[in-house]
Parts: C-alpha cells; structure tokens; sequence
C-alpha cells in the first residue's frame, strides 16, 4: 500500500511554527507522505492542498488563543470541497484562557473535528490515533474508540 | 482590506535617513489605509505626548531604571474589547505592580486584517468574553487609545508582535502610549511567512522615523527591539546580532533611545553574560559607526519556548526569571504567569506573575557576577561570535547595514532558528548542553571560526552522552521540549540503585 497522505499546517494568522515541524518530522519518520504548508496558513489553503494531494487527514495546529475563529466552518469548507469524510485533527492551544480541556475538546469536536489534542500532547500519542483511526476507517468507521 | 505584506516604496533600500517630504507622502498614503488612521494629528500628538507626566514616558523611565541599576517589571496582555482591556492595563497597573503597562494586539491586528480584527470584537462583544488574543488597537482608534493612557499611571507600551507596524504606531503614538516594541529584523524573521527582508526593514525605518520625529519635536519615545526571536532556544549570540543590526538601522532613521530584548537561556551565567555582552557590542558598533549619543537598555524575557503543565514548575520559571534578570543587570524584565502552558492568562494570574518576579528581583538586588570567571569566559565568547558575523554583514552590505542585512540573510550568513519566514536559510540549530547553557550544534552557513564551534561542540557532546541523544539534529529537538517536561523526569526523586530491590 503506498504512504498515506497528510496535510499540515499552523492556521490563520498564527505563526508558532516549531511545534508543527517536529511533528511534520515525527509524522515523515513514521513513514507518512506529509505536505507541510508552514506558519500562518488559511483554512482554504489547508483544503486546497489536501484536494491537490488526494491527502488522507488533515492535522491543524493553533498556538495562538484564535484557533476557535480560525477553525470555525473548516468541515464545512471540506465538505464543499467533496472532502467532507477526511480525517480532521486540530491540537494547540486552541482558545483564548485556561478552560477546563473538556469544554474546549467539545468546542472542535462540535466543528467537525474528530480529534483534538490538548497542549502537551506526545507525538506517540498523535501517531496511535492516527494508526487506530486509519484502521478503524477501513472497518468503515468514523474513528476507532476510545 | 486584505493585508499589503510588501510595501510599496520604490527607491532602493538603503540605510539612509528617509528624506522629509518622502515621509510626508508616506505617511499620508498610511493613514488613509483605515478609517480610524484619520485621527491621527501630529501637532495634537505632540500636545497629548507633552500632556503626560514624566513617569508616564517610556523614554524617561527607562533612562532612570538604567541610571538607578533597576530592574523593573513588564507583563503582557491585550483582550479583544475596550472594555476588558482597560481592567487589564488597570488590574496590571494596581494589582500587578507592573512598572510598565503593556498592550498586546491581535494577531488579525498584527497582520493588518483590520476586517477579521472587527468580526473578532463582535463575537468577543456577544460572547461576554475575549476571542482575540489582543487589544486591536487600530480599529479602536486615537481616542480609545488616549482612554486607556489615562487610565493606568504608569507609562505604556505597544507590544505588537507584527513586521506591518506603521498604523499600530501612529495611532497608539498619538493616543498617548511611549513605546514600541519591534524591529524590522527580528519581527520580520520571527513572525511572517512570506515577506521580504527587504520589506519588513523598510517597514520599520518608517516607525523609526516617526518615532524619531516626535524625538525632533521635543518627544522622546522608546523604540525596542524584540531580540527574543522565534523564542526557542535562541543562543544569546544570534539574539545580540539582530540587537545591533536593528539598533543601527533605527540610529540612521535618528532614533536615540532604544531598547534591547532577549529571552533568557535560563542559565544564570549566560544570562548575565548576554546583558552584559548584548549592551557593550551594541555600543560598540552604534559608536563604531557613528552614533555615539543613542541610550540602550537591555530586556530579559522569561523563558519564551514550551512552558510546563505544572503550576508549581511554571511559578519556578517565574520566580528564578526574575533572579535572573535581575542579577543579569537586566533594566527590565518581561513577565509571564503559571497559565502560559495554556496560553493567554486571566488578569489575575498575570498580575500574581508580576508580584512573583518583583518579589524575586527585590531578593536578588545587587548580586553581580562580573568577577566570576566563568561569566568573564562566556562574555568573551559571546564577542567572539557576533563580531565576524556583524563585520561580515557590513562587508556585504559595502557599508549600508540594511542591504548587508538582506543579502546576509539570503547567503545564510545572518541566519534564525526554527524561523517561519521563507527569506531565511533556519539552517542553524541550537540545543542545551550538560550544565544547561545553549548552544549551536549545527552553525548552517554562519561564519562562525572553527575554535567557536569546537567549544561549542564539546560542551554539546558532553550533553548527547549523558542523555544517550544522537549528536545532530535529534538533540535540538529534544531541546525545544526539555523545560516543558514533567518535573519528575528532569529530576527524579528515585535511586537508580532502588531498582535492584
């Protein structure tokens, strides 16, 4: 089976880059075709290139507190798209405060994300989800369980 | 209006003082960017700036932390509506002790998507709670600006995070506020994508020369310098490079009062060599090339890369953040809280911040250590490596400091770590060694001498041992995370030996 396709990227005016990119280096190592689009990357962008790539997922980091006005609408622009079934990961810190992480999980998961990882998230950690999710779509399922 | 990332100005850039009549057109031409740029006055401004007692002027502040060997106290902080960002400048003010009154903008703000800024005040308005990172100072205009200064009793600073300040400036100059933190250099190559060198410079010798007008007109405003960077793992080296390339090109524009940041490294002696170093080479090469008669402070940051989870660990930072800059000599320090793992903190973790770091800095008063060898050692190094870097930017440049500048950059001789601008090489890579200083395990095309990166190397592998990190690119990473880990994997509390049993 050829190398699943990954796009990646740090949204909207945000320019917080270093973590990106070590996860795009983590993601390569791992044997994935990864499109790294880099700092301050618009929503439509990150679809583009996902259309142009035939890409499988595509991973969204925001730093910056604006990641909720960022993010909102983004399944909507896959789904317009025809990408409205890609796997969609947001991580970060995704807005503004300190608020208890379930209440903003709830607020992506709401969006149309499938998974949103909290900050300090461990590369292993995205990695399993993305090996388990990628299985579990092969079982023609949204995303594996918990 | 979408943003204009490339300015328009057609003469070649140079370092050259902009001619008066060109700055007329220019700035003209900049304030009918935005609605709100038409309150702008500049004979009002004057009066307004004049209006303000000294202990509200930037300028005058820091010329008496530096004289009085103080070190004073400057959070962030900016929230997407007037009305909750006028607590937090007054919650920092009162609570906060804070010395210096900040206002952060947005980061539509800062990319001049002044459209975006609005839809963000909206839904922070209908919500009851801030969307935006920032106060977006532009869409509220001079006399929301002219408020806020009234309303705090300290002087404050724009803390803006952009390469496109020219509105920013102007309207926040002319509500009251006697600070601008940024450069042409540093922001360029910490916080944009896809704008040239070129064009970030120029944006910036037009900030300079604004600043330096009122400064022609009796208002002395401070300009800063943002050195920190890209906040991960900066070695104190690159930091003091952009300090003075930035510093010269703000003195060919007639600025004369001018500060200068960097983020701590976290180890006592280099950070205290870096102020020290950081002040003295700048002078150097502003007198060196004709601007003897430019003040310079010298800012710690507290740690700018990836904070813990912890509570306790993040109000560690914190409070040692503090003794660091103040035994470093620092004229100020540049504050967070125990919120920043998770980004922007509410007014009151910031304000605690402020008390924990005044705390420290008041236990830390006059320890200096310039008699220590080590510190005397690493100073030495620190010359060692920016003087053949800046020597050679000025060799390319035939003299003019902003083309040395770009075309340094694009042979990779000026060069950033982990930058997201595509102008820059990010070839170099910095990484912590065994006793905690940071330093460069691959210099990418930096013109470092050989006898640098064998120091720099040894102390490295040193690191790369200890830790069983291949020697490379690996143990930069491992860098980028190292102080955001859980404390009991930095410092365990077992015996190896009490495996056995």
């Amino acid at each position: 089976m050829t190398a699943r396709t990954l796009v990646t990227g740090v949204i909207g005016s945000d320019t917080h880059i270093v973590g990106n990119r070590i996860l795009a280096m983590a993601l390569e190592t791992a044997g994935y075709k990864v499109v790294s689009l880099g700092a301050l990357t618009p929503a439509q962008e990150f679809i583009m290139a996902a259309v142009e790539t035939a890409a499988d997922a595509i991973l969204v980091s925001s730093l910056y507190g604006q990641g909720e006005l960022d993010c909102r609408g983004f399944r909507d622009l896959c789904i317009e798209a025809g990408l409205g079934d890609i796997l969609l990961y947001v991580g970060g810190n995704l807005i503004v405060g300190k608020h208890p992480w379930p209440v903003v999980e709830k607020l992506f998961l709401d969006m149309g994300f499938d998974r949103a990882a909290p900050p300090g998230t461990r590369l292993e950690t995205v990695l399993q989800w993305l090996e388990r999710d990628f299985a579990a779509r092969e079982r023609g399922q949204r995303r594996a369980a918990e | 209006m979408s943003a204009p990332l490339e300015v328009k100005a057609h003469p070649p850039l140079r370092d050259a003082r902009i001619d008066d009549d060109v700055f007329a057109d220019m700035r003209r031409e900049n304030l009918a960017r935005w609605p709100t740029g038409s309150g702008v006055d500049f004979e009002a401004a004057l009066e307004r700036q004049r209006s303000l007692p000294c202990h509200k002027q930037l300028a005058w502040v820091m010329r008496r932390a530096v004289e009085e060997k103080r070190c004073l106290t400057q959070p962030r902080g900016g929230f997407g509506t007037f009305a909750l960002h006028k607590t937090l400048m007054q919650m920092l003010d009162r609570d906060g002790l804070a010395d210096i009154v900040p206002t952060t903008t947005d980061s539509y703000t800062r990319n001049e998507q002044f459209h975006l800024a609005q839809k963000g005040i909206e839904e922070s308005e209908r919500l009851g709670r801030s969307l935006l990172n920032g106060y977006p100072l532009v869409n509220y205009g001079v006399e929301h600006a002219r408020q806020l200064i009234d309303a705090i009793d300290k002087p404050a600073i724009m803390l803006t995070g952009t390469a496109l300040p020219k509105l920013t400036g102007e309207i926040g100059f002319a509500g009251g506020y006697s600070g601008y933190l940024g450069s042409g250099i540093a922001y360029t190559t910490s916080y944009t994508k896809e704008l040239s060198i070129e064009g970030g410079i120029r944006n910036y010798q037009y900030l300079d020369r604004l600043a330096a007008m009122y400064a022609e007109h009796g208002v002395e405003l401070h300009r800063r310098q943002p050195g920190f960077l890209t906040g991960t793992n900066v070695p104190p080296c690159i930091a003091i490079m952009t300090c003075v390339l930035d510093a010269l090109l703000a003195a060919r524009q007639g600025v004369r009062n001018y500060g200068l940041e960097m983020g701590q490294t976290l180890h006592l002696v280099q950070d205290a060599a870096a102020v020290s170093a950081c002040r003295e080479l700048c002078q150097e090469y502003l007198c060196g090339l004709g601007h003897p008669d430019v003040f310079t402070s010298v800012t710690l940051l507290h740690w700018m890369g990836a904070w813990p989870q912890d509570d306790a660990q993040c109000a560690a930072l914190v409070a040692y953040g503090g003794t660091l800059a103040a035994i470093a000599g620092a004229a100020s320090v540049t504050t967070k809280s125990t919120h920043e793992a998770f980004g922007i903190p509410t007014p009151e973790a910031n304000a605690e911040g402020l008390r924990i770091t005044r705390m420290a800095i008041y236990l830390a008063r006059n320890i200096r250590l310039d008699t220590m060898p080590e510190f005397r050692a690493e100073v030495d190094l620190i010359g060692r490596e920016v003087r053949p870097v800046i020597d050679k930017v000025l060799e390319m440049g035939e003299g003019d400091v902003a083309l040395g500048t770009v075309r340094a950059f694009e042979a990779g001789v000026l060069d950033i770590p982990w930058s997201p601008n595509r102008f820059v090489k990010s070839k170099v890579l910095p990484a912590r060694d065994a006793d905690g200083y940071l330093r460069i395990v691959d210099p990418g095309l930096m013109p470092f001498s050989r006898e640098v990166m064998e120091i720099h190397e040894a102390k490295l592998r040193l690191r790369a041992r200890r830790d069983k990190i291949a020697y490379g690119p690996d143990l930069a990473v491992a860098s980028v995370y190292e102080i955001s880990e859980p404390v009991a994997t930095l410092l365990s509390d077992k015996w190896a030996e009490a495996v056995r049993a």
